[in-house]
């Protein structure tokens, strides 16, 4: 990780992009190849390479030419366009509105993940913190909203920040157990934060599934009463059966933008990120080490759980359990964009636009939409290793001036500008 | 084994009860010490009242836990966590800190199905997810060697990549997250291996009449005994994993590859200048532990004869639990299979509880305790020594 937080900024991006074009890249491939396992009437999609090359030479049809169920150009056209709907004509359209939705939530759980890391901490837990966050702010508002409904527009300003303290709270806690477990009893952060991930889920379906705790006594369905409309975020400009809020998007921006400033240019975010790179000087120069990394898991799991919050009070309006992966996509987010908070904003559009892309390619096309957590690990992978673009980048000239220093190799050199 | 079996040895001459005693105890934290107290009496308690008040809600919970349907289950649930322990002990005792055994379980259990699907056995559907798991284990040791990646990230993007490909590849060939049912593993007395599958079910005939334990009735077979009838009545996975935990000592301790992993995760330089190619004995590790989680996880999908891929997959955290599984047994192989059998008993019990109904417990959060259990024992035993350079790359002199 020392090495990934020590690159330069421009290195950064460059290496991202490249990631992010390979994991396109393999993605393809293994959609042709997925295409070749199954079956279908007339292949979407034919490799002529094979047949060409060979016909040229026997003579005949394209004898050898390859034919594909899926075809990759189609998909990834579905899979990024197809998320932005018909946004020239339609600006509100319901593809577009859905891609602004999950890019919302992606902002918080991607900014959560990215404060642990800044931290040295690996939050792996931030899906369990987001669910805790969800059904605390589910269940609470249920009882709180109806009595101040009467009020208008005024309930609603007490509500969305009580629901966003709500969340905040539930997934601070939670994320500062698996904090205090690293800090005090020196249990490693990614098992914990893995194993209170399923006990998450449990909890949740254990009090959304029994009338006698929060289930709705009037569905069938695992899920909590609904929330009052004064309870939720408003659409603003979109359309309201869209579930998507420009407020809880301008929200989800203004604390990625505090949470820059509280890194960059507050003591806590000082103490936070030398603890990350430098765990041993931080402590040298008077930083409590146990503190920060409660503090700093406290922090991450509130901004996860807010992201709950936003989900219950923008997308459902109630709690479900079976919460979506933004609590893994968060991980891939943060990974992205270097554990920049702003960078943060890039890959959470980015992610926005997939997740909502693999409903278009579900709805378009024979391939199965899971292949976005395909891609969720390659980008990952791809990330993760700098050195592999390094070492390309030597080969093909361009990356690095001659007689450079290569950035922050394993000798410690720190070559690299931090920012 | 009883007191009277004990031969003191030239260096620990004391009585049993004494070692034992150091054995829990000395050495240890407070806390750590006051929790084995407790557990110790809640097991002693727990085996009272079954003894002398089996209509009890603790006697009822006794025979729950010592009816052969639970060890037959814990063995079964250990398959996986076993070997997956086993592959992690290998990469990071070499130095190379695999946390993305889930990841190997995932596609190993996918490929396992799919395989023994097209071939139509199942042991070419062992072979089968052994290759997958091995190939992507390759993947994670090039990213890991070669170029340099954080191990916990790659590890992380291994399990990330199987997460997501595995149901992918499960919906493109079976058209559901979920493949078809396929064969499974027939179990000791259904194989028909001459004389071992008689000999099992052979009635041995004859009565013991015990002093404290009372009247053994062994009329029956050896698949008939109460509690470790299971044992003889398991399917082929079961008896692979005795054989590779004792295998995995004995390469660990006892042989050279043993001594050069250890070497390589300590002081890589010392190997390194003794003439031993670190990279090569890293490379070798963590294709072992690909090769042992392969084994672990279509065993698990092939005690089932189905691939579940929806949300964390049939898996289930099972990769992380047997990280767990090996810190708490300190590396130790034997160890690892110790605590592994605890953290699945765990999961047995609880699974059986679902089953029969005894108790009006709320399953989704009986669902917990292995998970629960997983933290409580990584906080409190978890601290152990990690190989000094596990996690860092190494890098030869001679090789730049």
């Amino acid at each position: 990780m020392g090495r990934l937080v020590r690159a330069s900024g421009f290195e950064r991006f460059l290496i991202s992009a490249s990631a992010l074009l390979l994991s396109v890249l393999i993605g393809a491939v293994i959609v042709l190849g997925a295409g070749r396992m199954t079956s279908c009437e007339t292949a979407a999609y034919t490799l002529a390479f094979p047949g060409a090359f060979v016909t040229q030479f026997v003579g005949g049809d394209a004898l050898f030419a390859m034919g594909f169920c899926y075809d990759p150009i189609a998909l990834y056209d579905l899979l990024f366009l197809g998320a932005l709907g018909d946004i020239l004509n339609d600006p509100t359209n319901g593809q577009f509105a859905t891609t602004i939705a999950e890019t919302t939530i992606l902002l918080f759980t991607g900014v959560a993940v990215a404060v642990a890391f800044r931290a040295g901490i690996f939050n792996i837990g931030a899906q369990g913190q987001l669910v805790m966050g969800a059904l605390v702010t589910g269940v609470v508002l249920v009882y709180v909203a109806p009595p101040l409904a009467g009020l208008g527009v005024f309930a609603a300003v007490i509500l969305l920040p009580l629901g966003l303290l709500l969340g905040a709270f539930a997934g601070g806690v939670y994320g500062a157990v698996p904090g205090a477990l690293k800090a005090y009893a020196d249990a490693n952060e990614v098992i914990t934060t893995i194993m209170l991930n399923f006990v998450a889920t449990s909890i949740a379906l254990f009090f959304v599934s029994r009338e006698q705790f929060f289930k709705d006594p009037e569905s069938f369905a695992n899920q909590t009463v609904s929330l009052p409309d004064v309870a939720m975020f408003p659409e603003l400009v979109f359309r309201a059966r869209d579930d998507v809020s420009l407020l809880a998007l301008a929200f989800g921006i203004a604390v990625l933008v505090g949470v820059w400033y509280l890194l960059r240019h507050t003591s806590f975010g000082y103490d936070l990120r030398t603890s990350g790179l430098q765990p041993d000087a931080a402590e040298y120069g008077g930083v409590d080490a146990d503190r920060t990394i409660v503090s700093s898991m406290t922090l991450s799991g509130a901004l996860a759980g807010i992201g709950g919050a936003v989900y219950v009070m923008m997308v459902l309006g109630n709690f479900q359990p079976g919460v979506p992966s933004y609590g893994f996509d968060g991980i891939t987010v943060s990974i992205l964009a270097g554990n920049n908070p702003l960078g943060v904003g890039f890959a959470a559009l980015l992610f926005g636009i997939l997740k909502s892309g693999s409903i278009v390619v579900q709805v378009g096309s024979d391939v199965p939409p899971a292949l976005v957590g395909v891609l969720r690990g390659l980008i990952i992978l791809f990330v993760a290793m700098p050195e592999f673009f390094r070492m390309a980048g030597r080969k093909f000239g361009s990356f690095h001036q001659p007689g450079e220093q290569p950035v922050a190799t394993d000798g410690g050199t720190g070559g690299g500008v931090d920012e | 084994m009883s007191s009277a079996d004990y031969v003191p040895s030239a260096s620990d001459v004391r009585a049993l009860p004494e070692r034992a005693y150091d054995r829990l105890f000395a050495g240890r934290s407070r806390v750590q010490q006051s929790v084995i107290a407790i557990t110790l009496a809640a097991v002693l308690s727990l085996v009272a009242f079954g003894v002398f008040a089996p209509e009890s809600t603790a006697g009822r919970l006794f025979a729950v836990l010592t009816a052969s349907s639970t060890l037959a289950a814990t063995l079964r649930l250990s398959v996986p966590i076993a070997f997956a322990a086993l592959g992690g002990i290998f990469a990071e005792k070499s130095g190379v800190i695999n946390i993305g055994l889930e990841g190997l379980l995932i596609i190993a259990a996918f490929t396992g199905i799919y395989a023994t699907d097209v071939t139509g056995s199942v042991w070419y559907g062992l072979a089968g997810g052994v290759v997958a798991s091995t190939l992507l284990a390759a993947l994670f040791a090039v990213v890991c060697i070669e170029f340099r990646a954080d191990q916990i990230i790659a590890g992380l993007a291994v399990w990330l990549i199987a997460l997501g490909l595995a149901p992918f590849l499960s919906s493109v060939i079976y058209g559901s997250k979920n493949t078809d049912s396929v064969a499974t593993f027939p179990t000791l007395t259904d194989m028909g291996i001459p004389f071992v599958s008689e000999f099992v079910t052979w009635e041995l005939g004859f009565v013991l009449d015990l002093p404290v334990v009372g009247v053994l009735d062994l009329q029956s077979s050896l698949v008939g005994l109460p509690f470790f009838g299971a044992l003889f009545d398991a399917g082929p996975p079961v008896y692979l994993m005795f054989a590779a935990v004792a295998l995995s000592w004995y390469t660990l301790n006892r042989t050279a590859f043993g001594r050069w992993v250890k070497a390589s995760g300590e002081n890589p330089k010392a190997l390194d200048t003794a003439g031993v190619n670190v990279h090569r004995v890293r490379y070798v590790a963590v294709l072992l532990s690909g090769v042992l989680a392969g084994v672990g996880g279509a065993a698990l999908a092939l005690g089932i004869g189905q691939f579940t891929g929806n949300g964390p997959t049939m898996v289930n955290g099972k990769g992380f639990i047997a990280i767990v599984a090996y810190l708490f047994g300190n590396y130790n192989p034997v160890g690892a299979l110790a605590s592994t059998m605890l953290f699945a008993g765990l999961d047995a019990t609880q699974l059986t509880l679902q089953a029969r109904d005894v108790f009006n417990v709320p399953t989704e959060l009986v669902r917990t305790i292995p998970y629960i259990t997983v933290i409580v024992v990584l906080a409190l035993f978890g601290r152990t020594r990690l190989p000094s350079a596990a996690g860092d790359h190494y890098e030869s002199g001679e090789d730049e």
